[in-house]
This record gives structure tokens, sequence and C-alpha cells, in this order.
């Protein structure tokens, strides 16, 4: 198992409650850590509309994460 | 019509049909300035300039607020205390415009047109006033620019620079009404404003160039006052509509920066989609709370659909009228946008071209997250895809699972059975006015063909919140 930082943006952040948090994992590809995420943190959006960002560049769906990277989460926003 | 006379001015009532406003401003000699007992006044004018400049004034208000006619007549000579000096006289269809377009052309008078006075004080003295503000010329808009000229990044060619510049601005809102300023008084010379709404009360508490006199009246023709005030030297292009599939790219051609400032992903995303087609820069923000993100495109830069390859449905996220929004979340966002375009122009430091900037205005965090260009994105090829899906629901329960609460309107003819047994309201197609509701609407007919037509029609007119049943009555009844 490795830990990885997840950080939630805009709208994830209200609906998972936190602004960031540290988890375990089995070190998948980071678009499975998300769609788990959506769904045991009930972030209540498709899994296409998230962005992913690993250690601050956005990255694509099948990218390994390691043990420490942060993960983050940035949804559609659309105030003005 | 423009006249300068030496006649005292007597003002009429003048008939214009179609005309329900007609606003008479008359500026009187008082007796009294800065705090001195004034006894007469005198105008001067140079004559000449000041007809042809006040003809052009004339021919600009027409343009700009749609007014059926204006007359203004202008004193020169002597007058005593409470002769009128001026007379505007503004006709339009409505009031809004008659009244303001009769406070533009006062304001524009003062600054543009030549005409001086000199007023003569109980104690004997006199003297030359100049216009309230100051009519643009060399010298005082060097003084204007002077501090900025002074930065080494900039210097009188970059002045020239910005005075060249053609920036237009979509939405002016929490984003654009901060933005604004400092586009205008940065020596932005031409700025188009895009935004078909009026000002409201629950709007100035972000939107901070509007004051509470400006409720109920063009965000667009209230931000034009506001600039020109500024800085008279602007010269403001007013798009008074919704920018849509059809007028996007007339609109973003005539510029060379795009600045968004609206709450709309769709337009977003028809922004994006137009200025890559036309080699433009869209520099685009977005708000949420105390959250905002930043990025620029470029033509050769990755977009925002390399960011979201599937372009997001407005109401996935709520807006900040249902979540709520604090000024200096859109002020800041707002500003760092014009601070994009004022680096693209005077080429200094360098554009958010490849990188998404996260704010945070609760720990002050910034971070810059590197966008990817995506192979074979529809966004860099110019091609706004708007998906049916988006606006299209297999069955009541799909409605109801994406968009929780709406009002479900039957556009069928009033001959067509059955009548349907849900709440819902009857208004056939031809008479439906869909401006006029508000809240999320679910069109339904027979089979989901006209209200998929029709919806799909209005989206492309910019209006959001409405969509098509699939499958039509029909599928309801399943449903039930």
């Amino acid at each position: 198992m490795i830990k990885v930082h997840i950080r939630y943006f805009a709208v994830l952040r209200d609906r998972s409650g936190v602004s960031s948090e540290t988890i375990e994992t089995s070190g998948m590809a980071v678009r499975e850590i998300v769609d788990e995420l959506i769904v045991n943190r009930s972030l209540g959006l498709s899994s296409s509309l998230i962005r992913i960002a690993v250690n601050g560049s956005f990255v694509d769906d099948q990218t390994l994460v390691n043990d420490g990277d942060e993960i983050t989460l940035i949804p559609p926003v659309s105030g003005g | 019509m423009f006249v300068l006379t030496h006649e005292q001015i007597n003002s009429a009532s003048p008939v214009y049909e179609g005309a329900g406003g007609f606003v008479s401003f008359e500026g009187k000699v008082r007796n009294h300035a800065n705090g001195r007992s004034v006894i007469r006044l005198e105008y001067e004018a140079y004559p000449e300039m000041a007809q042809t400049e006040g003809e052009k004034l004339i021919a600009e208000a027409i343009d700009q607020f749609g007014l059926l006619n204006v007359t203004v007549i202008h004193r020169v000579g002597v007058l005593e205390i409470g002769e009128t000096a001026v007379l505007i006289q503004t006709a339009a269809p409505h009031r809004r415009e008659a009244f303001a377009g009769c406070e533009w052309i006062i304001d524009q008078l003062k600054f543009r047109v030549p005409i001086w006075k000199k007023e003569t004080y109980t104690d004997g003295d006199s003297g030359w006033v100049g216009a309230d503000v100051f009519t643009p010329n060399e010298k005082l808009e060097k003084e204007f620019f002077q501090r900025q000229v002074n930065l080494g990044e900039i210097g009188s060619s970059g002045q020239e620079k910005l005075k060249k510049a053609r920036v237009l601005l979509v939405g002016v809102g929490g984003l654009g009404a901060a933005s604004l300023p400092y586009l205008v008084a940065g020596g932005v010379g031409t700025l188009g404003l895009v935004d078909f709404d009026q000002v409201e009360l629950s709007n100035l508490h972000r939107q901070i160039i509007f004051v509470a006199q400006d409720v109920g009246r063009s965000k667009v023709e209230r931000a034009a006052t506001f600039a020109t005030r500024l800085q008279p030297g602007v010269k403001i292009e007013s798009h008074p509509v919704s920018l849509t599939a059809s007028n996007v790219d007339s609109l973003v051609n005539s510029y060379d920066w795009i600045v968004d400032g609206t709450d709309s992903l769709s337009v977003k995303f028809l922004l994006n989609a137009a200025c890559r087609r036309h080699g433009k820069v869209l520099i685009s923000a977005s708000i949420h709370k105390f959250e905002g993100h930043l990025l620029t495109v470029t033509p050769d830069g990755p977009c925002l659909n390399c960011l979201y390859p599937e372009i997001p449905k407005d109401h996935c996220i709520a807006s900040c009228a249902e979540t709520g929004v604090l000024g200096v979340t859109p002020g800041l966002l707002g500003i760092l946008e014009a601070n994009e375009v004022l680096k693209g122009i005077l080429g200094y430091g360098e554009l958010l071209s490849h990188d998404l900037l996260l704010v945070d205005l609760r720990t002050s965090e910034t971070r810059r997250l590197q966008r990817l260009i995506i192979d074979g994105c529809s966004g860099c090829q110019g091609k706004y895809i708007q998906d049916m899906s988006d606006f299209e629901f297999s069955s009541l329960s799909h409605a109801r699972q994406e968009l929780g609460t709406f009002e479900i309107i039957d556009i069928r003819e009033l001959d067509e059975d059955p009548t349907l047994t849900l709440p819902h309201r009857r208004i056939p197609l031809s008479q439906l006015d869909i401006t006029s509701i508000s809240g999320p609407i679910l069109v339904v007919c027979a089979t989901g063909t006209r209200s998929g037509k029709h919806v799909s029609s209005l989206r492309s007119q910019g209006i959001e919140n409405v969509f098509s049943l699939n499958g039509g009555t029909k599928s309801l009844s399943d449903d039930a």
C-alpha cells in the first residue's frame, strides 16, 4: 500500500467536506483512484468532468501514482 | 441637431411619434461656484470645432442608445443667473434610453466640445473655468498615464500600443466589473462590452462599478458611462446582446483580446472555439465561492477544451446565485484577467498560456497546474460541439435525477390528446416565450422532435436551463 495526498477544489471541496486528505491505495491508475473517491466521498460529478493533476501537472488517466504523490481534482467552475 | 446661439434658449416639447420617452434637460447659470458668489457667466466657443464635435456626439448617442431624436442647443455670450446655458432633449421608444442618452450627452459635451465659461464673481474678480474634468488632449493624457509610462516596461511606446488595442469584454458581472476599470484606466483604446442584462440590486456588492441608481438599467450602458467618466479618451463599443453561436464570430473577429467574464460554461466554450478559429487570445476566469481559476488561451497553446474534453453542462455545478459569492473573489480574478491583457499588449512578463492558476482566498494560496495540449482536441480546431445529451433526457426520472426540480411545459397544440396528468403548463409552441420563464424547464411535445428542435434553437441563442424530453408524452406515460 502507498499513501497519496488528495486535494479538492471548488464544488468537490463542498461535496467531500474537506480541502485535502491522505488516503492509502494499492498503487492503481490515477483515474481508478478518482473513480473510487467519486463513490466514497459522494462527489456527485461524472468522472469525465473531473480533471486530474499529479504533482502540479495534468496527467492522463492511466498514470500510475507513487507513494507521496499529490493528486489534485479540478471540477468545472463557471461563476462570473 | 446641434446649435450654438447667442439668443435666449426656449424649450419646446415637440411630438415624435414612436417616442414613449422624451427627456429635456436644461443646464442653468447658478449664483455660486466653489464657495464664491457668481453674478454672471460668459460662454465662449471655438465655433467650427464645437459644431463638428457636437454633431459627432449626437450621431454617437443616437447609435449607442437607439434614440429617435436629439436636440442640443448651447448658449454663447453673457448669461445672467437663472438663464439656460444648455438645452439637451432626447426622444426614444422608452424612458430608459432617453434618460441614459441625455445624461451621456451632457457628460460627453463637457469633456469633448470646446466651449469654455468665464465666471464673474460678486467681488469683481473673474476667471475662465475649464470643463468638469478634461478634454482628452495629448498633454492631459500624458499626465493621466504618467506613472505607468514611467515604468521601463511600458514607456510611451507601450502606452501607444494600449491606445491602439481593441479588447472585448464578454459579461459585465463580478469579473467584468473588476477588469473593466483597470483596462480603461490603463489606457486600452477601444473596449467592446457584451451583456444583455440589467443591473440588479443583488449585483452591487461585487459589481462595484455600478451604483444603486443604476438598478434596472442596461449593464452595458451604465458600464459605458462609468468608463467614459473615468477615462474620457476611451472608445466604448456597446453590444447589449447575449453572446450566441450566431454572433460569436463577428464579435470575436472585431477585437484582438477577448476577456471572458461570463458565468456560463456554454459561452466560455463558444468563445474558446471562436478564438481558435480567428487566432485571437482568450483570457478566461471562473469562480466558485472563495476560489477562482484563470487561464489564457493563445492560438498555439492548450485550449479550454483540452482541459475539459467533454463540455460540462451548466447545471452540473451550482451558480453564484445558488452558492453565494463574496465580492473580493471575482474582484481579484477580474483584475488578474486585466493583468493578462495588459501583459499581452505590452509584452512584459509571460502570459498564463500553459498553466491553470488556482486561487484560494481563504488560505491566500495560489497554485499553478501545467496544462497539456490534447491531440485532436475539437476546441483547438475551432469546433464547438454541443452534445444533444446536454439538454435531452430519456425519461422523466432521468430529468429528475439530473435537474432536481423543474417545470414541465407541454408545447403541443391545444387540440392534441391526451392531456397530461402531471403538474404542467400547456403553452403551444406558437405562443411560447421562454425568455419570460425562469428556472429549469422541461419542454415536452408528442414525440420529442418539436421540443428537441426548439430547445436546441433556444440554446444556440444562449438560453440555458431549458431541456427536452426524448420520446415526448409517450415516455411520460411509460414513467408513470
